[in-house]
């Protein structure tokens, strides 16, 4: 086959770069679809058929594209998948039958072949595991080809169910089965500019049932115009659908009633009750996306994140020249002969900080992103848990719209998914286990996400057996973590759970795996410069609580001054600073506390953290830093403060050194360390522990 | 219908195709039909209405299955409007949709290739349309 072979193109062009970022696009979209139908199906909801033809449209592209390579085993996998999508949109194949459940699958043995093509020596044809689940889908389909009969007593041109695809058809026929109107809804539009005015008939008509198909042909003025036909499907008739659109330049014309219907007030209750069953099926959610779907055509760019990067790190050199700027005003101000003009230079730093905060404030936002797709992630290894184990759960998800950097959010799905996974696999029992103990068969694993300051709060609290404490405390000695004679508090004993090798489960499962715990979640967390706390009552359930800041690209820092050095403290994990007599200060087992309303907190003196020498009798400040739960009081000598920073990495033997998180630039200031609150809290915690 | 500044000789070739792999395949390939030819792409139904009356194409070469209007519909449309229903039109989609292929026929699609389609064949079709165009202009 000459001609075959002359399609296959090398697997280092640039063409099959193109096509393999293009594929792991309409790949993960298919996901995204797969998650959506299996939610609507969890609901009970009417599916939304737009669902299943986006599925299909997703495998149709791939076989295309995996056929243009030569890829012969992707190609027939996306060409099985095609049919039983095909199948599906077209009614005859059941969303539940088996064949359906291994386009999941499908996907997933999709998505490791494009991978392993890397390597040029993976065949064409495509690996056994193609060739087996190909074989499985084949078993699966055994769909009988409807017989469709004309489509009659339809008043409409010809020429538009012409153009009708099949797909179009078969939803006209569905349509007109379920007993709905059929109505032509036309509109002209100025053909340089119909995109907005089409794009808000459609979502209208949309509200109000299905848009079958939308016919383009000439407008009556020539070139410059061109119309719109919108065949629609709505429980509404005509009259109805005209008032509900209120669309003045648009006509609604009625082409196909089912039979009966308004002529008695029977069917008119029937089609109303029917409606309030249809509505999921048009939720208004579903507008905005279609809006943006028009929109994205033309409106949005894809920026590789390095190059926000790039831009935020100008914008933070940008506020240290700033601050230098605001201190040579100072300076100038401060004498009388220069007085004037360090006023007016005051204002133009003042001018030059309103733009220089709304450039900050613009990159950030770029770099935000919902924790939405982190979410649908969730549900997909949750589904596949419960397909995978006997175990029922019921994931709920909320604040998917809580916005994070981009960065973070890459970083935390891997933390996030190990939660989950420890939740389902040792925290929920059983469906037995869980009715012999009085509790709904069906375990929950509550997700929530939602903002606190400058930091994000994810919550991942399940209704399982909880934390033996008993049984971690064994643990912990065994590993020697602890001494068996220890007298540990609740927290202490919670805490273990994220020391190395720890898992109070025996048991090794498939899913979590045993060597990879809590502390993994904790390492990932800290490098993010988060904090990750855990409570549980036993027999009720655990919580993991995740707190992270929102960015990592420029903090507020307050400057602190201790012995002739200065340092950074992330303001976000400051709570309160205060001004405190020696005096109230009590000493006890070698450690410093203070009574801060009614709570103990410990004491650290930043001058012995870096053995710098003390200076006595001098009233100290206190920095209270605080991070998820844990609190701590900084003792330092000057508070010197606020700026805005950019923490850069340091290099040398500084690197190494604990409590340091990296340093910045402060203008005029110099260079100065900014301190790791993260793991200064925990030394005094550890510490605190040893005394 | 003159085009806006187009060099004597030269011939217009708009794809639609959403796909962006598809569209650089069609685009290379067709570009193999010589120098006095011009590419343009398209990524939807819609952007290719907008394309039409910009520019003066000599050939349309289209997908069928595509998000906001399908390949036939914009058959339909060029097939009806006056003012480029001269435009030759070549329909190219997968196997197993014999059906729809036919319906763009019958809407007055001169021609339908089979994706993966062979490079030599769109570009011997191609060729043709693009010749009779020119004896036609």
């Amino acid at each position: 086959m000459a001609a075959r072979r002359s399609r296959v193109r090398s697997r280092r062009s640039k063409a099959y770069r193109e096509f393999v970022s293009e594929a792991e696009e309409v790949l993960e979209r298919m996901r995204a679809d797969l998650s959506d139908l299996a939610d609507q199906n969890d609901a009970g909801a009417e599916v939304d058929p737009e669902s299943v033809n986006s599925l299909f449209r997703s495998a149709h592209s791939l076989k295309g594209m995996a056929g243009m390579f030569g890829l012969d085993g992707l190609s027939e996998l996306s060409h099985h998948l095609e049919d039983v999508l095909d199948g599906m949109r077209l009614g005859r194949v059941a969303l539940d039958s088996p064949a359906a459940s291994l386009i999941d699958e499908a996907v997933n043995v999709f998505v490791a072949e494009l991978g392993s093509l890397d390597d040029p020596k993976t065949p064409v044809e495509g690996s056994e595991a193609v060739a087996e689940l190909i074989g499985r889908i084949d078993s699966a389909v055994r769909e009988p080809a409807a017989p469709t009969d004309a489509l009659t007593g339809l008043d409409l041109d010809p020429a538009l169910l012409r153009a009708l695809t099949e797909y179009e058809e078969h939803r006209l026929r569905e349509n007109m089965r379920r007993g709905r109107n059929i109505h032509l809804v036309e509109a002209t539009f100025e053909i340089l500019a119909f995109d907005e005015g089409l794009a808000e008939l459609s979502v209208a008509v949309r509200e109000a049932g299905e848009v079958l198909s939308t016919l383009p042909s000439p407008g009556a003025a020539g070139e410059s115009q061109i119309r719109f036909g919108l065949l629609a499907a709505s429980e509404l008739d005509t009259d109805a659908l005209r008032t509900r659109l209120d669309f003045p330049d648009a006509t609604v014309r009625g082409v196909w009633a089912p039979a009966a219907a308004g002529s008695s007030p029977a069917p008119a209750v029937e089609a109303s009750s029917d409606r309030a069953v249809a509505a999921p099926e048009a939720p208004p959610a579903a507008d905005p996306r279609e809006i943006e779907s028009l929109k994205s055509i033309s409106d949005t760019v894809r920026v590789d994140i390095r190059k926000l990067d790039e831009l935020m790190n100008l914008v933070g050199e940008l506020v240290i020249q700033r601050g230098a700027v605001n201190s040579i005003a100072r300076r100038l101000q401060a004498e009388p002969a220069t007085a004037r003009i360090g006023r007016e230079l005051e204002k133009i730093h003042k001018l030059l900080d309103r733009k220089i905060q709304g450039l900050q404030a613009g990159v950030l936002e770029v770099r935000m992103v919902p924790l939405r797709q982190v979410f649908e992630k969730l549900s997909r290894v949750a589904r596949r848990l419960r397909r995978d184990t006997d175990k029922e759960v019921r994931l709920e998800l909320r604040g998917a719209d809580t916005e994070l950097d981009k960065l973070i959010v890459e970083e935390l799905v891997d933390p996030l998914m190990h939660v989950v996974r420890n939740s389902f696999d040792h925290a929920l029992e059983p469906a037995d286990e869980r009715s012999a103990l009085g509790k709904p068969e069906v375990g929950s694993i509550r997700i929530e996400a939602f903002q606190r300051g400058n930091h994000v709060v994810i919550e991942v609290a399940d209704d399982g057996r909880g934390i033996d404490l008993e049984r971690l405390q064994e643990r912990g000695v065994e590993r020697g973590l602890v001494d068996a004679g220890d007298t540990l508090s609740r927290r202490e004993v919670l805490d273990l759970i994220f020391a190395p090798g720890l898992s109070t489960r025996d048991e090794v499962t498939e899913t979590s795996g045993r060597g990879v715990g809590m502390d993994v979640v904790k390492n990932n967390l800290t490098a993010l410069g988060g904090v990750v706390d855990v409570d549980s009552q036993e027999g009720r359930g655990t919580t993991i609580t995740l707190t992270l800041p929102i960015t990592l690209a420029i903090i507020q820092a307050l400057v602190v001054g201790v012995g002739g050095q200065r340092y950074a403290v992330p303001l976000n994990s400051v709570l309160e600073t205060m001004l405190v007599d020696t005096q109230e200060i009590q000493r006890s087992d070698g450690r410093e506390i203070l009574n801060l309303r009614g709570e103990p907190l410990l004491l650290r003196h930043l001058s012995q953290e870096f053995g710098l020498p003390e200076i006595e009798g001098a009233k100290p400040h206190v920095v209270v830093i605080g991070l998820g739960d844990a609190r701590l009081g900084l003792v330092v000598e000057r508070l010197e403060g606020q700026q805005d920073t950019v923490i850069k990495p340091v290099q040398g033997p500084v690197q190494n050194v604990r409590g340091i998180a990296g340093a910045t630039e402060l203008g005029d200031l110099g260079a100065v360390l900014v301190l790791d609150v993260a793991a200064l809290i925990e030394d005094a915690g550890r510490r605190r522990e040893a005394a | 219908m003159s085009g806006l500044g187009r060099e004597i000789g030269v011939q217009r070739i708009l794809i639609v195709e959403d796909s962006a792999t598809m569209r650089s395949l069609l685009a290379s390939t067709l570009e193999g039909l010589g120098a006095a030819i011009e590419i343009c792409e398209a990524e939807s139904g819609f952007e290719a209405l907008r394309c039409l009356p910009r520019d003066a194409f000599d050939l349309i070469v289209t997908d069928i299955n595509m998000p906001d209007i399908n390949g036939l519909e914009l058959v339909s449309f060029v097939k009806t409007s006056a003012a480029y229903r001269s435009i030759p039109l070549i329909i190219i989609s997968t196997e197993g949709s014999e059906r729809d292929q036919a319906k763009g026929l019958e809407l007055g699609a001169d021609a339908y290739l089979v994706k993966p389609f062979d490079p030599d064949q769109l570009n011997r079709i191609a060729g043709e349309l693009l010749e009779k165009r020119r004896g036609e202009g």
